[in-house]
């Protein structure tokens, strides 16, 4: 690895107990983890949940964290998406997840009803999509990962990465039509 | 950069070219500025994604789990420790200190118990007047 991991050095910080450095690394990642589990789980609380089990992890290896293999930020995503698959597999939900029914405005309330329609209509398509879609477009999208990156969290290649990708998006484009998912689920 | 190629891109990364892979970016805002009639449909296609997509916010942290989190973090449970750890090394010194002065006192009062034995400070021919006699002979003046 040539370039120096971008939280190397807050980490060793973190690593000797550095009150302002936990805190300044808190601020840095919880909502970047936030965002990433709301979004794989569709579930706010749960997403807190897994959130906080991520910083119980770093806070236990942060003193032993060596460069070299993985950026931290990629390692802190992984153990974020494991936690994420752990909790969809006990919600049984199935692989290929089923296009979620109309969101009815009558029964939302009254103010803001417009853009919450919208923000859930948005959450529901990205639930209903399947898994890997689901994290390669949050991971590219949303985490804002480079290609390379996100196709080494997933453990795939480049090409597979972007064929996720165009399916995720032709997806959400048949959601958009009113149409439904496309057939291409995997 | 090939129209294939181009396609590929828009569809995977959408509409906008910071998203584009680094490597190609400049190749395909290239072939987008030479192809403009091929390329603004689809840019225009991936750009109604990008922009649902993007209605979708995500609120930040609350309070509590920021303080949940931080409650748990290795210096939080460490400071108390630290903070115990020097008051029961001040009380450990302190009652050293107390235990030196304790020995000093009494080596030094069993030390002057034993001077007791020597001639007192004031000898007793000082306590006494001229009037009360000396054992001075003065008869040969």
């Amino acid at each position: 690895m040539s370039e120096r991991d971008p939280d190397a050095e807050l980490l060793e910080q973190v690593g000797r107990q550095d009150p302002a450095a936990v805190r300044s690394l808190v601020s840095r990642k919880l909502p970047r983890l936030l965002a990433l589990a709301t979004r794989m789980l569709g579930d706010r609380m749960e997403a807190e949940d897994v959130a906080q089990e991520v910083f119980v992890r770093i806070w236990k290896q942060a003193s032993r964290w060596r460069e070299g293999e993985a950026k931290f930020d990629t390692w802190i995503h992984r153990v974020a998406l494991n936690l994420c698959y752990d909790r969809l597999r006990g919600r049984r939900e199935e692989p290929h997840g089923e296009m979620p029914e109309e969101i009815d405005p009558a029964a939302l309330p009254e103010a803001g009803l417009e853009a919450r329609a919208q923000d859930q209509r948005v959450r529901d398509a990205l639930a209903a999509l399947p898994p890997r879609q689901r994290e390669a477009l949050v991971l590219n999208y949303y985490q804002e990962m480079s290609n390379i990156d996100a196709a080494a969290l997933m453990g795939i290649t480049v090409d597979a990465l972007e064929s996720l990708l165009a399916r995720a998006r032709r997806n959400l484009r048949a959601q958009l039509a009113g149409s439904g998912l496309s057939k291409d689920k995997s | 950069m090939t129209p294939e190629r181009f396609h590929q891109i828009v569809e995977a990364y959408g509409a906008e070219p910071r998203r584009w892979p680094q490597a190609e970016r400049a190749a395909a805002q290239a072939w987008a500025r030479a192809h403009r009639a091929e390329a603004e449909p689809l840019l225009a296609q991936a750009a109604g994604i990008d922009a649902w997509l993007a209605a979708d916010k995500v609120e930040p942290p609350a309070a509590a789990l920021l303080e949940r989190v931080l409650d748990a973090a290795p210096v939080r449970q460490a400071a108390p420790r630290r903070r115990w750890w020097w008051s029961g090394a001040a009380v450990a010194g302190v009652g050293l200190l107390g235990g030196v002065a304790g020995a000093f006192a009494v080596s030094f009062f069993v030390l002057t118990g034993a001077a007791q034995q020597v001639p007192p400070m004031h000898e007793s021919s000082y306590l006494t007047s001229s009037y009360g006699g000396s054992s001075t002979d003065w008869s040969d003046e």
